[in-house]
């Protein structure tokens, strides 16, 4: 796990009862519905290839018992057991609704991204649970992609400035602060 | 009060805490994971289990400075279920028999 320090650039921040809103740049705005776009299209290239048992699929069974090759596709849709076999099981019968959840989460950002006047988002709790998914999602790709597993944030902080990887590590940083604007703001609420 | 030998009270106690667990003994793990931010893994327990802040956070603090921890106990269909939830927040979680090592 890790924290993130935040500083004095504007995320969330709570409106009355149940609104939480962000003002975002045009570029910010952009940066985020690109992102959010990948992660849909990441979802869907997952749906099955050939037809189904249309009553399996109706229970949400589908064909999908092994886990997904591509890294990001796994770390999002990750093996509930150690064990292979109880694994398969359990993501034979309920990866499709793993992907329809986190695709709606991905697909109410995408939404008040698109539809935000002046670049302002204004979200309701539940809603901004579809954000944190979403924004989590997102995070959990790239941090993939710059391997922070293995990686120091001293490593990444050092990164070349020609390094295609210092821009997302910057989107990295600035996604994982924005996301923590939000659940201070909903924190807020909870005491 | 009548005296109860202690090998015997032992075993009733035995018997009463399988009772008891017989259809408990299945555990909900979360893991310890580099981009998950820790206001995030408070916030996911508070919202999916109820939790109050402070027991959110001191789960999270096990699972950041002990790679791990159980954040439910359960039947297997609730842990599943529990899985579930925590994979769609995108914390990365296991269930297990709870007699299982850890």
């Amino acid at each position: 796990m890790t924290t993130q320090s935040s500083d004095e650039q504007h995320g969330f921040h709570r409106h009355g009862d149940n609104a939480f809103i962000a003002q975002f740049s045009e570029s910010e705005r952009e940066v985020l519905i690109n992102l959010v776009e990948q992660i849909i299209e990441l979802l869907g290239e997952r749906t099955d290839n050939h037809v189904e048992d249309p009553l399996a699929a109706m229970v949400g069974i589908t064909s999908h018992d092994t886990p997904p090759e591509d890294e990001v596709l796994l770390r999002l849709l990750p093996n509930a057991y150690a064990d292979q076999v109880d694994a398969s099981e359990f993501r034979r019968y309920t990866e499709s609704t793993l992907r329809a959840k986190k695709y709606g989460h991905s697909m109410s950002m995408r939404i008040t991204l698109k539809s935000a006047i002046d670049g302002i988002i204004e979200v309701d709790h539940d809603g901004a649970n579809d954000w944190l998914g979403a924004m989590n999602d997102i995070r959990l790709a790239l941090g993939v992609r710059l391997k922070v597993e293995q990686t120091s944030h001293e490593e990444l902080e050092l990164l070349a400035p020609d390094d295609p990887m210092r821009g997302v590590y910057a989107v990295y940083s600035w996604l994982g602060w924005l996301q923590e604007s939000l659940i201070l703001a909903l924190m807020d609420e909870a005491i | 009060m009548v005296k109860v030998d202690e090998s015997v009270e032992t075993k009733i106690d035995e018997a009463i805490k399988e009772i008891f667990n017989a259809d408990r003994p299945w555990v909900t793990i979360v893991w310890d994971d580099p981009v998950n931010l820790m206001t995030y893994v408070t916030y996911v327990l508070m919202e999916l289990f109820g939790y109050t802040k402070e027991k959110a956070q001191e789960l999270m603090m096990k699972v950041h400075t002990e790679g791990k921890a159980v954040v439910s106990t359960g039947s297997r269909e609730e842990m599943e279920h529990d899985v579930a939830r925590l994979h769609e927040f995108g914390l990365w979680a296991t269930l297990q028999r709870g007699d299982q090592a850890l």
